[in-house]
């Protein structure tokens, strides 16, 4: 799968070194474009060469054994590696036909398309109306008071959460169970109205209802959001994910509709990791 | 080979001991500072009390026409060697700055001289059997006593043991204090800051991380050289003044803050930095608003505990001049001053027996200061923990 465009929903994307428009026919629902992405930590390279393109309003799965690089990979796609010191890029990363890796993208605008829910729910110490209201107000989306807290019900309602936290919005975000936390963090991701939403493993430190919970809700989201989610769990990418891709050593081995990939798997690796063979 | 349980039971019998004496050998280490440390308050409240109380004299002065020229007239004259000399000199001053006090007679209690008064609190005195005889009889009909020591906590310094005070060199504490805090918070936490979440890692920031960590271990008395080069030489800002002196000890405090605000930054989880950024903030943002919250705790009492540490200080300030005779209490930047470390050190040169319990006074109230600080710290540590 390697360093050649992948086919998709019987598309041919086009290929590396071709020019991308965004009225490429082919394209035209793209939200990642990912080509010769190659990543090092220090000296050891996690990313080998990945190429992918991500759709938009889908829910598109990272799976693979640990270390594979799937979170690695994930964020890419908002620059969070920027963080680590160590980590080099080297490689194309488009969205909307813009290089997110250009010396002019700003990181922050960049985040404020492609937001980000992360493995251990994270929301700020402040309270749960806070937790929403801080990025709007800070990307100038919202000033009054009454448009604060219309656009934190309305994004409490999206995730899920409006009804069980409506009569305690001042109360600390970090009161919450684990699974109403993940699903405050999803609340202030969507409510700066991103583009794309990054999971990192959102539910691998919930109970399994916090989780069934989760995932209805990223069915829901990808009507309005392009959900691109790790996940160690194949069962969860079986059942929320429209597309999966089988990441193995830093390198794709496989990107295909889920119910394709999981039903006729083309590579033996991914068979072996689905039946539960290694990983 | 498995072993039974007797043979466990006796191999596990030396590591009880074992642990055991070790045990014992760190409680005594304990118990031994425990004492030391019970034993030096002892020693200071013993001393230092006294220094709280002075022996005062009730009578009735006359404000004649002489006494603008000489006290003495004032005052019945069997008391004159009894009253300290201070009072001699203030009454007629006083007289003269208010002209309709003149001719009118009143009651007061008037400071005694330090030999009755030490002879007074059971100390060594060079009083006569007459003397102690005829204040005896005095303390008897309640003309003189002990009271609350109002001058020592009133007024400035003063070479008559009676009448000095700490007064001037609290002031001079605040007024270095404020100094050394308005110069060195904002710094010290702006570079550990910029040194914690904007600084590259590379050789060059090492080196400075290297030389702020050195340069909390250097001797006090270098910082003082180095105010006095630079600072008063170099600059001109003049000696003596809370205002070098709160230069000085900023240099000190500056590291002291630094690692301090540097080791509360890095105590707030990366998963709150990750939460800003994921949400579009930038990085001064996500410091601002969520980091620096979070770590405020943590730098208050750092800042506070490297402010106490610069009060106690007392070598730097020998060498910019703030080992000072200061009698009057002024509350400026500029003019010459004193701190409570340097006129617990003047004090403990003075050969009179009375500046001894003035010494242990003057410590006893900076080590309250101090303690009250550090406890400050504490509460507002508990107070602010977050829990994330």
């Amino acid at each position: 799968m390697n360093s050649q465009a992948p086919v998709m929903n019987g598309q041919q994307t086009p290929a590396v070194g071709q020019p991308y428009t965004r009225n490429d026919t082919a394209c035209h629902d793209l939200s990642f474009r990912v080509r010769d992405l190659n990543l090092w930590y220090g000296k050891n390279q996690a990313l080998n060469n990945l190429n992918i393109d991500l759709f938009q309003k889908n829910v598109t799965a990272l799976i693979g054994p640990s270390g594979c690089g799937k979170s690695t990979f994930l964020r890419c796609l908002n620059r969070m590696n920027d963080l680590i010191p160590s980590v080099r890029t080297e490689g194309l990363v488009e969205m909307d036909g813009l290089d997110v890796n250009a010396p002019k993208m700003d990181e922050v605008a960049l985040r404020r398309r492609v937001g980000m829910v992360f493995q251990k729910p994270n929301p700020f110490p402040k309270s749960i109306f806070e937790n929403i209201a801080y990025a709007p107000r800070m990307h100038d989306l919202v000033s009054r008071k009454a448009e604060q807290e219309e656009l934190v019900e309305k994004a409490l309602r999206d995730a899920g959460l409006w009804n069980e936290v409506k009569d305690k919005l001042h109360e600390p975000g970090t009161s919450l169970s684990g699974g109403q936390q993940q699903r405050l963090c999803i609340a202030r991701a969507i409510a700066v109205q991103p583009d794309v939403i990054l999971m990192d493993e959102p539910t691998s430190a919930l109970d399994p209802i916090s989780t069934a919970t989760i995932e209805d809700l990223m069915d829901k989201l990808k009507e309005k959001f392009t959900i691109i989610t790790v996940t160690h769990n194949m069962q969860q990418a079986a059942r929320v994910a429209d597309y999966t891709a089988f990441f193995h050593l830093g390198e794709i081995i496989e990107y295909n509709d889920t119910k394709v990939m999981f039903s006729t798997p083309a590579q033996k690796k991914t068979e072996d990791y689905i039946s539960g063979r290694y990983g | 080979m498995s072993n039974t349980f007797d043979e466990i039971s006796q191999q596990l019998k030396r590591r009880h001991r074992k642990s055991s004496r070790l045990k014992w050998i760190s409680m005594g280490a304990l118990g031994l500072a425990g004492l030391f440390l019970v034993l030096f308050f002892a020693d200071m409240l013993n001393k230092g009390l006294p220094a709280f109380q002075q022996a005062y004299v009730k009578t009735e002065l006359n404000y004649t026409e002489e006494a603008t020229t000489d006290a003495r007239k004032a005052i019945a004259e069997e008391l004159v060697p009894l009253v300290s000399r201070t009072e001699l000199r203030t009454i007629p001053l006083e007289m003269r700055n208010d002209e309709s006090m003149i001719g009118t007679s009143e009651e007061r209690w008037l400071l005694v001289n330090s030999e009755a008064d030490q002879y007074l609190k059971g100390h060594r005195h060079r009083l006569n059997e007459e003397e102690q005889a005829a204040i005896d009889e005095r303390v008897e009909s309640g003309q003189v006593s002990l009271r609350f020591n109002t001058t020592f906590f009133g007024t400035g310094d003063s070479k008559i043991a009676e009448s000095a005070g700490i007064l001037s060199a609290v002031v001079g504490t605040v007024m270095t204090m404020i100094v050394t805090l308005a110069i060195s918070f904002p710094i010290g936490v702006m570079t550990a800051i910029y040194l914690e979440e904007f600084a590259p890692d590379n050789r060059f920031t090492q080196a400075i991380e290297i030389n702020i960590n050195n340069l909390a271990a250097i001797p006090s008395i270098l910082f003082g050289l180095l105010g006095l080069a630079i600072f008063i030489n170099f600059f001109g800002v003049p000696r003596s003044s809370p205002l070098v002196g709160g230069m000085t000890l900023a240099l000190m405090t500056l590291p002291v803050i630094i690692i301090s605000t540097r080791t509360a930054l890095r105590s707030v989880p990366d998963s709150i930095r990750h939460a800003g950024f994921g949400v579009g903030c930038s990085r001064w943002q996500v410091v601002r608003d969520h980091v620096l919250p979070l770590a405020m705790p943590g730098i208050m009492t750092g800042s506070i505990i490297g402010l106490a540490q610069a009060m106690g200080e007392t070598a730097p300030l020998i060498i910019v001049g703030m080992v000072a005779f200061i009698p009057d209490v002024s509350a400026t930047f500029t003019e010459a001053a004193t701190v409570m470390p340097a006129q617990i050190f003047t004090w403990s040169g003075e050969p009179e027996q009375a500046f001894v319990e003035k010494t242990a006074g003057g410590i006893l109230v900076l080590l309250t200061i101090l303690i009250s600080l550090n406890a400050f710290a504490v509460v507002l540590r508990k107070k602010f923990e977050r829990r994330w």
